[in-house]
């Protein structure tokens, strides 16, 4: 069960072992299961765990002015203290931001989340640790299959009506507090 | 339940693999015919358009003025307007209509007006009216080239594939965008070995497409895109003053343009203003007229897959060809992306531009294994070739391609592949070996090449485009390592650009360098005996099926 409360408005991180997990604005709330219908909690489970095993802790924050991933994860990362931030859209899709990038670039993006297992998304979690240490660890792989469209982008397609549906152009990012 | 043997087996076909969706009308979730689409309405005042589609003048947005100032002939808009729809859509289906009068009349229509016609046409009428109302008389066909590895020999080998298999335009993009200069080269070099005069562009970022056009590297340029509502293309980085100078500074080099829409692509953004697919993609071919564009790929392209989960998903990708036509601009019309699972389903699509003809029926058809298409897999690709052939030999319908031997293909394949191992060396690039050119020469995909080393290459690539190096270096390396006739055609394609004739609509080369556009081949299609018809020399090498029996030997 994933209960998400909300705290106040997110102020800049000052550890520098800080990760940031941004969130889309239907996150656990609008939405509560991935494009395949993976409860979210299971992934944010692996997501975390990646994290604490390469010894850095993590902060949740939910954006809610923009549904775009590359937009909320460059809030994310300069909320950051270690400037690294992992965002992820309701419907899975997950990105690796870094605070100096512009908000389309990446460190790694992980485009077609019919694709990603639960075991990529511990990886995912290590992986920005890593990042979050300095180090430059050899990128995820990425899965790609150009028949996913045809099975889910209309799916796509209404989980981000969702997703706009709660979003609020006007609001800044919160604080989170989750319980999985 | 217990289950029935047929549902069950039903449920495992490809079909039931892809994504079907109800309509959602609220949101803009719907092909054609919202109830909340716009009604026709225009009012003039002093030759300026005061209201349109029930919209005041001073309520309009940025999209909805651009497109009145510019994008409707304004001389004859109120008695256009004024016009029964269902006669107009009668006149796009009726033999004695010639093409030019509706599109006189279309091009002084709204948004709204234009959709309100095509809804009164079922899907054969919009292919007969297809086939009247595209620009250019003699149909053609677009090919992708790209592969995973980005490898520009490869990318060479099958471009001069595409070229001799009668592609008209060669597109590629890159995996990796610092790669971008080689694929271009690659791909201009390779279509030129493989049959002179075909067109070739390198889809990337604007700036970084811009410049390759400038370079010479490319003839022509597709990926604009432009979007219905203000909010999306705001959101894309852009408004209608910014892809019009982008369009001006394209034709200030003499580079072939058309935008890029589709219908599907804003509810996609999630900002469909409540409207219709159709009539938001009208208002991006209106803002394509305004801009002074010549031509569209529009057929849904990377939202098919949400328009094809839609009833009449097809229908409304017809009518959005066929409404490109009836403004009298050049349509490259999708079948580029995978949308279905099913065989079946993706080969009706296609044939529903390809027994009218468009003037490129697929843009583009993918010459490589879907595997290998960067731009996610296309509805056609390479293993479909004989397919495709065999339609047109059943159909005695010219889908732009004609049949090659296996020795051509490997002759032009491994031609483009020796040109880029000189070029390569002549231009002082990380070399080509002898084993990459067998190698491109016979190759299926991407895996069947030796790993180049990326980092060297995009090393190389930048430190080429800094050093300026343009199109003419090529041409002189080319030359001097014996290939004259690449050369040739390379320097032709250069004398075009300052003669700018393959600007006007439609416009595509034949072997010889001369232009076959919209005005001097026009479509004059009334009725049997008119219009493009397949000459006895073209069905003799339509009906070429090499495997077939000859009865007279047996």
């Amino acid at each position: 069960m994933l209960e998400i409360k909300e705290l106040g408005v997110s102020q800049p991180g000052t550890d520098a072992k800080e990760i940031i997990i941004a969130v889309s604005p239907a996150f656990g709330t609008g939405l509560k299961q991935s494009i395949t219908d993976v409860p979210l909690e299971e992934i944010l489970k692996e997501l975390c765990a990646g994290i604490e095993e390469e010894g850095m802790n993590y902060r949740f924050i939910k954006v809610y002015n923009s549904t775009d991933l590359g937009i909320i994860a460059s809030q994310g990362s300069k909320l950051a203290g270690s400037g690294i931030c992992v965002a992820m859209q309701s419907r899975g899709t997950t990105v690796i931001h870094q605070k100096d990038m512009v908000p389309l670039d990446n460190l790694e993006l992980f485009p077609q989340s019919p694709l990603i297992e639960l075991d990529m998304y511990r990886t995912i979690g290590k992986n920005t640790a890593k990042y979050g240490k300095g180090e430059n660890p050899e990128p995820v792989e990425i899965l790609n299959d150009y028949m996913v469209p045809s099975k889910f982008l209309i799916k796509s397609t209404l989980m981000h009506f969702k997703e706009g549906g709660m979003a609020n152009r006007d609001m800044a990012p919160i604080d989170l507090e989750v319980t999985f | 339940m217990k289950r029935s043997k047929r549902f069950e087996k039903l449920e495992q076909m490809p079909i039931n693999k892809d994504g079907f969706s109800y309509e959602w009308e609220e949101v803009g979730l719907i092909t054609m015919e919202s109830r909340f689409d716009p009604k026709p309405s225009i009012k003039v005042e002093n030759g300026v358009i005061v209201e349109m589609d029930g919209i005041k003048r001073e309520d309009f947005d940025s999209l909805d003025k651009f497109i009145a100032d510019y994008g409707i002939k304004v001389e004859n808009a109120e008695k256009a307007m004024a016009m029964d729809s269902l006669e107009i859509a009668r006149m796009l289906v009726d033999i004695n209509v010639p093409r030019e009068e509706i599109t006189e009349i279309c091009m002084s229509c709204t948004a709204a007006k234009l959709a309100e016609i095509v809804s009164h046409l079922n899907v054969v009428e919009m292919m007969m009216a297809q086939m009247k109302m595209r620009a250019r008389k003699t149909p053609a066909n677009q090919a992708h080239a790209t592969n995973l590895d980005d490898n520009p020999v490869l990318i060479a080998a099958d471009a001069a594939e595409e070229g001799a298999r009668g592609f008209a335009e060669v597109e590629t993009t890159c995996a990796l965008a610092r790669y971008a200069p080689f694929n271009a080269i690659a791909l201009m070099i390779g279509g030129q070995a493989g049959r002179a005069g075909v067109l070739n562009q390198c889809s990337m970022e604007e700036a970084t497409e811009l410049e390759l056009g400038m370079r010479g590297f490319t003839s022509y340029a597709e990926t604009l895109s432009v979007y219905g509502t203000e909010q999306v293309l705001i959101d894309g980085g852009d408004t209608a003053y910014s892809k019009a100078f982008l369009a001006s500074a394209y034709a200030s080099r003499g580079i072939k343009i058309r935008y890029t829409s589709g219908t599907g692509s804003e509810v996609l953004m999630g900002d469909a203003e409540g409207k219709s697919a159709l009539y938001l993609e009208i208002r991006c071919l209106m803002l394509t007229k305004a801009c002074g564009v010549q031509g569209i790929q529009n057929g849904s392209i990377n939202a098919i897959p949400l328009m094809a989960a839609l009833p009449n998903g097809f229908r409304a990708i017809t009518a959005e060809n066929l409404i490109a036509s009836m403004l009298n601009i050049e349509v490259a019309a999708g079948n580029d992306t995978a949308f279905t699972h099913s065989d079946f389903r993706r080969g009706a699509k296609l044939v529903m531009t390809m027994m009218p003809g468009t003037d490129y029926i697929s843009s583009g058809y993918g010459g490589i294994p879907n595997l290998d298409n960067v731009f996610a897999g296309s509805n056609e690709d390479c293993d479909d070739y004989d397919d495709y052939y065999t339609l047109q030999r059943d159909m005695q319908v010219d889908g732009g391609l004609n049949p090659i031997k296996e020795e051509t293909a490997i002759e032009v394949r491994n031609k483009a592949a020796r040109a880029m191992q000189a070029v390569f060396e002549g231009l002082g690039l990380p070399e080509i070996t002898d084993e990459e050119v067998e190698a491109a020469t016979y190759a299926y995909c991407y895996k069947d090449m030796p790993a180049r080393n990326k980092v060297e290459d995009m090393k190389a690539a930048t430190e080429m485009m800094e050093k300026g190096t343009t199109v003419i270096d090529i041409i002189k390396i080319l030359h001097e390592a014996g290939f004259e006739d690449v050369a040739e055609n390379l320097m032709n394609q250069m004398k075009q650009r300052v003669i700018g004739d393959y600007l006007h609509t439609s416009a595509v080369f034949d072997e010889n360098y001369n232009v076959i556009s919209a005005v001097n081949d026009r479509n004059d299609y009334m009725g049997p005996g008119t219009g493009y018809r397949i000459s006895e020399d073209r069905w003799n090498v339509l009906k070429e099926k090499f495997s077939a029996l000859k009865p007279q030997e047996i």
